[in-house]
Protein backbone atom coordinates (compact mmCIF):
# COMPACT_ATOMS: atom_id res chain seq x y z
CA UNK A 1 0.00 0.00 0.00
CA UNK A 2 1.46 3.49 -1.42
CA UNK A 3 0.35 5.79 1.20
CA UNK A 4 2.11 8.58 -0.38
CA UNK A 5 0.10 7.34 -3.26
CA UNK A 6 -3.31 8.29 -1.61
CA UNK A 7 -2.38 11.61 0.11
CA UNK A 8 -1.92 12.94 -3.98
CA UNK A 9 -5.58 12.25 -3.85
CA UNK A 10 -7.16 15.87 -3.66
CA UNK A 11 -8.05 17.03 -0.64
CA UNK A 12 -5.95 14.34 1.51
CA UNK A 13 -5.42 14.85 4.54
CA UNK A 14 -4.30 11.61 5.93
CA UNK A 15 -3.92 7.71 4.82
CA UNK A 16 -3.76 5.10 7.14
CA UNK A 17 -4.00 1.16 6.39
CA UNK A 18 -4.92 -0.77 9.65
CA UNK A 19 -5.92 -4.70 10.96
CA UNK A 20 -8.87 -6.60 9.90
CA UNK A 21 -9.58 -5.86 13.89
CA UNK A 22 -9.03 -2.30 13.23
CA UNK A 23 -5.76 -2.04 14.44
CA UNK A 24 -4.31 1.61 13.53
CA UNK A 25 -0.79 0.03 11.76
CA UNK A 26 0.45 2.54 9.02
CA UNK A 27 -0.28 6.20 8.88
CA UNK A 28 0.57 9.62 6.70
CA UNK A 29 -0.52 12.72 8.20
CA UNK A 30 -0.83 15.83 6.01
CA UNK A 31 1.38 18.31 8.25
CA UNK A 32 -0.91 21.16 10.10
CA UNK A 33 -3.96 19.20 10.06
CA UNK A 34 -5.85 18.86 13.63
CA UNK A 35 -6.21 15.06 13.21
CA UNK A 36 -3.95 13.01 15.29
CA UNK A 37 -2.73 9.37 15.57
CA UNK A 38 -5.10 8.47 18.47
CA UNK A 39 -8.27 10.29 16.34
CA UNK A 40 -6.88 8.22 13.28
CA UNK A 41 -6.67 4.83 15.69
CA UNK A 42 -10.33 5.65 16.37
CA UNK A 43 -11.56 6.10 13.30
CA UNK A 44 -10.02 2.82 11.61
CA UNK A 45 -12.10 0.66 14.38
CA UNK A 46 -14.89 2.69 13.12
CA UNK A 47 -14.24 2.12 9.95
CA UNK A 48 -13.58 -1.75 10.49
CA UNK A 49 -17.50 -1.51 12.13
CA UNK A 50 -19.12 0.42 9.44
CA UNK A 51 -17.49 -1.74 6.46
CA UNK A 52 -19.10 -4.90 8.31
CA UNK A 53 -22.16 -3.55 9.32
CA UNK A 54 -22.63 -2.59 5.28
CA UNK A 55 -21.42 -5.71 4.05
CA UNK A 56 -24.26 -7.03 6.25
CA UNK A 57 -26.85 -5.16 4.69
CA UNK A 58 -25.52 -5.72 0.98
CA UNK A 59 -26.01 -9.23 1.70
CA UNK A 60 -29.45 -8.83 2.96
CA UNK A 61 -30.63 -6.11 0.74
CA UNK A 62 -30.01 -8.17 -2.33
CA UNK A 63 -31.09 -10.88 -0.93
CA UNK A 64 -34.74 -9.49 0.20
CA UNK A 65 -34.87 -7.27 -2.94
CA UNK A 66 -33.26 -9.62 -4.96
CA UNK A 67 -31.56 -6.05 -6.58
CA UNK A 68 -28.36 -6.45 -7.62
CA UNK A 69 -25.25 -4.72 -7.84
CA UNK A 70 -24.14 -4.21 -3.86
CA UNK A 71 -22.04 -6.99 -3.65
CA UNK A 72 -19.08 -7.35 -3.66
CA UNK A 73 -18.73 -3.77 -1.50
CA UNK A 74 -16.55 -1.48 -2.95
CA UNK A 75 -16.46 0.87 0.16
CA UNK A 76 -17.80 3.20 2.64
CA UNK A 77 -17.39 6.91 3.62
CA UNK A 78 -18.78 9.28 6.64
CA UNK A 79 -19.08 12.44 5.71
CA UNK A 80 -18.20 14.77 8.55
CA UNK A 81 -18.86 18.52 8.95
CA UNK A 82 -15.18 19.40 7.42
CA UNK A 83 -13.91 16.29 6.28
CA UNK A 84 -14.68 12.50 4.87
CA UNK A 85 -12.99 9.48 5.46
CA UNK A 86 -13.35 6.94 2.94
CA UNK A 87 -12.59 3.43 3.38
CA UNK A 88 -12.18 0.14 1.90
CA UNK A 89 -10.47 -3.44 2.82
CA UNK A 90 -7.60 -2.28 5.07
CA UNK A 91 -6.82 1.36 3.46
CA UNK A 92 -8.40 4.52 3.95
CA UNK A 93 -8.32 8.31 3.41
CA UNK A 94 -9.44 11.36 5.43
CA UNK A 95 -10.09 14.02 2.89
CA UNK A 96 -11.33 17.46 2.91
CA UNK A 97 -15.36 18.17 1.84
CA UNK A 98 -14.37 20.59 0.09
CA UNK A 99 -11.84 19.63 -1.94
CA UNK A 100 -13.27 15.97 -1.95
CA UNK A 101 -13.16 13.83 -5.21
CA UNK A 102 -15.26 10.77 -3.65
CA UNK A 103 -15.41 9.03 -6.56
CA UNK A 104 -11.35 9.32 -7.28
CA UNK A 105 -10.76 8.17 -3.65
CA UNK A 106 -12.96 4.90 -3.96
CA UNK A 107 -11.11 4.04 -7.65
CA UNK A 108 -7.86 4.49 -5.83
CA UNK A 109 -8.62 2.49 -2.56
CA UNK A 110 -10.46 -0.19 -4.99
CA UNK A 111 -7.07 -0.43 -7.10
CA UNK A 112 -5.09 -0.52 -3.92
CA UNK B 1 -37.17 22.13 -7.30
CA UNK B 2 -37.29 19.90 -4.38
CA UNK B 3 -34.55 17.84 -4.23
CA UNK B 4 -35.87 14.81 -4.57
CA UNK B 5 -37.20 16.01 -8.19
CA UNK B 6 -34.03 17.37 -9.02
CA UNK B 7 -31.90 14.50 -8.15
CA UNK B 8 -34.34 12.13 -9.91
CA UNK B 9 -33.76 14.55 -13.61
CA UNK B 10 -29.80 13.27 -12.83
CA UNK B 11 -29.55 10.26 -15.61
CA UNK B 12 -28.21 7.69 -13.43
CA UNK B 13 -30.51 8.21 -9.95
CA UNK B 14 -32.05 5.14 -9.68
CA UNK B 15 -34.01 6.61 -6.74
CA UNK B 16 -34.48 8.81 -4.46
CA UNK B 17 -35.99 9.78 -1.16
CA UNK B 18 -36.20 11.45 2.17
CA UNK B 19 -37.31 9.60 5.65
CA UNK B 20 -38.57 11.24 8.89
CA UNK B 21 -36.09 10.29 11.44
CA UNK B 22 -38.32 9.31 13.79
CA UNK B 23 -38.72 6.04 11.21
CA UNK B 24 -42.22 6.52 10.54
CA UNK B 25 -42.44 8.41 7.24
CA UNK B 26 -41.32 8.31 4.36
CA UNK B 27 -41.81 9.56 0.81
CA UNK B 28 -39.86 8.67 -2.58
CA UNK B 29 -39.26 8.66 -6.25
CA UNK B 30 -37.61 5.99 -8.63
CA UNK B 31 -37.22 2.47 -9.20
CA UNK B 32 -38.29 1.25 -5.66
CA UNK B 33 -41.59 -0.21 -4.31
CA UNK B 34 -43.24 1.18 -1.20
CA UNK B 35 -41.68 -1.56 1.08
CA UNK B 36 -38.24 -1.53 -0.52
CA UNK B 37 -38.33 2.30 0.03
CA UNK B 38 -39.32 1.38 3.73
CA UNK B 39 -36.84 -0.42 4.20
CA UNK B 40 -34.52 1.68 3.21
CA UNK B 41 -35.53 4.88 5.10
CA UNK B 42 -35.09 2.17 7.85
CA UNK B 43 -31.95 1.47 6.89
CA UNK B 44 -30.40 5.21 6.22
CA UNK B 45 -32.00 6.23 9.75
CA UNK B 46 -30.11 3.40 11.67
CA UNK B 47 -26.87 3.92 9.78
CA UNK B 48 -27.07 8.07 10.31
CA UNK B 49 -27.86 7.10 13.86
CA UNK B 50 -24.45 4.67 14.59
CA UNK B 51 -22.07 7.17 12.43
CA UNK B 52 -23.31 9.84 14.45
CA UNK B 53 -22.55 7.82 17.82
CA UNK B 54 -19.11 7.28 16.57
CA UNK B 55 -18.55 11.04 15.91
CA UNK B 56 -19.64 12.33 19.59
CA UNK B 57 -16.97 9.41 20.53
CA UNK B 58 -14.52 11.21 18.34
CA UNK B 59 -15.41 14.60 19.59
CA UNK B 60 -14.80 13.20 23.07
CA UNK B 61 -11.12 12.70 22.41
CA UNK B 62 -10.39 15.32 20.07
CA UNK B 63 -12.54 17.90 20.29
CA UNK B 64 -13.67 20.04 17.06
CA UNK B 65 -11.70 17.33 15.02
CA UNK B 66 -13.85 18.30 12.19
CA UNK B 67 -15.96 15.32 12.24
CA UNK B 68 -19.29 16.31 13.91
CA UNK B 69 -21.93 17.11 13.21
CA UNK B 70 -21.79 14.26 10.52
CA UNK B 71 -23.13 15.27 7.30
CA UNK B 72 -24.12 11.55 6.18
CA UNK B 73 -22.29 9.09 4.75
CA UNK B 74 -21.86 6.41 1.17
CA UNK B 75 -22.14 3.00 0.72
CA UNK B 76 -20.33 1.87 -2.42
CA UNK B 77 -21.61 -1.48 -3.95
CA UNK B 78 -20.24 -2.61 -7.37
CA UNK B 79 -22.86 -1.02 -9.34
CA UNK B 80 -24.84 0.88 -7.00
CA UNK B 81 -24.08 3.32 -4.69
CA UNK B 82 -25.98 5.05 -1.75
CA UNK B 83 -25.58 8.20 -0.53
CA UNK B 84 -27.38 9.22 2.45
CA UNK B 85 -26.61 13.42 3.52
CA UNK B 86 -29.16 14.54 6.53
CA UNK B 87 -32.59 12.79 6.47
CA UNK B 88 -32.28 12.15 1.74
CA UNK B 89 -31.10 9.31 0.47
CA UNK B 90 -30.34 8.41 -3.17
CA UNK B 91 -29.82 4.87 -4.88
CA UNK B 92 -27.32 5.65 -7.87
CA UNK B 93 -25.32 3.80 -10.30
CA UNK B 94 -21.61 3.91 -10.68
CA UNK B 95 -21.30 6.02 -13.38
CA UNK B 96 -18.09 8.27 -13.94
CA UNK B 97 -18.64 11.54 -12.21
CA UNK B 98 -22.32 10.23 -10.85
CA UNK B 99 -21.07 10.16 -7.31
CA UNK B 100 -19.41 13.76 -7.15
CA UNK B 101 -22.14 15.46 -8.38
CA UNK B 102 -25.03 14.16 -6.40
CA UNK B 103 -22.83 14.77 -3.17
CA UNK B 104 -22.41 18.07 -4.71
CA UNK B 105 -25.95 18.38 -5.04
CA UNK B 106 -26.94 16.83 -1.92
CA UNK B 107 -24.68 18.88 0.01
CA UNK B 108 -25.99 22.24 -1.56
CA UNK B 109 -29.67 21.62 -0.92
CA UNK B 110 -29.86 19.82 2.23
CA UNK B 111 -27.28 22.13 3.48
CA UNK B 112 -25.30 21.76 6.70
CA UNK B 113 -26.41 19.33 9.25
CA UNK B 114 -26.56 20.86 12.56
CA UNK B 115 -26.05 19.75 16.16
CA UNK B 116 -29.30 19.04 16.92
CA UNK B 117 -29.86 15.78 14.55
CA UNK B 118 -29.40 13.04 17.20
CA UNK B 119 -31.51 15.24 20.29
CA UNK B 120 -34.04 14.94 17.08
CA UNK B 121 -33.85 11.15 16.29
CA UNK B 122 -34.18 10.66 20.16
CA UNK B 123 -36.53 12.72 21.64
CA UNK B 124 -38.78 11.18 19.22
CA UNK B 125 -38.49 7.95 21.21
CA UNK B 126 -39.99 9.53 24.54
CA UNK B 127 -38.77 10.02 27.78
CA UNK B 128 -36.11 13.26 28.68
CA UNK B 129 -32.95 11.51 26.28
CA UNK B 130 -32.13 15.53 26.15
CA UNK B 131 -30.74 15.13 29.24
CA UNK B 132 -29.12 11.77 29.01
CA UNK B 133 -27.02 12.79 25.88
CA UNK B 134 -25.51 15.94 27.02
Amino acid sequence: MDLEKMMALPGAMAAFTFSDKGDLQNHVLREGTELTPQVLDLLTRSCVANLAIAGMEARGWEAVTGQAGFQPLQGFSVVGLEWSVVVNGNCGVVVKNRDADYEATFNALQTA
Amino acid sequence: MHIVKQLMAIPGVIAAGEYAYRGDRFSFEGALTDEFARMASILCRANTLSVNMQSEIFDSFAENCGCRPVQGWIVRGRDITVCAIGNYFSFIENREDLLNDVMTIMRAKVGDIEDDLLVNLYARLGGDTKEALY
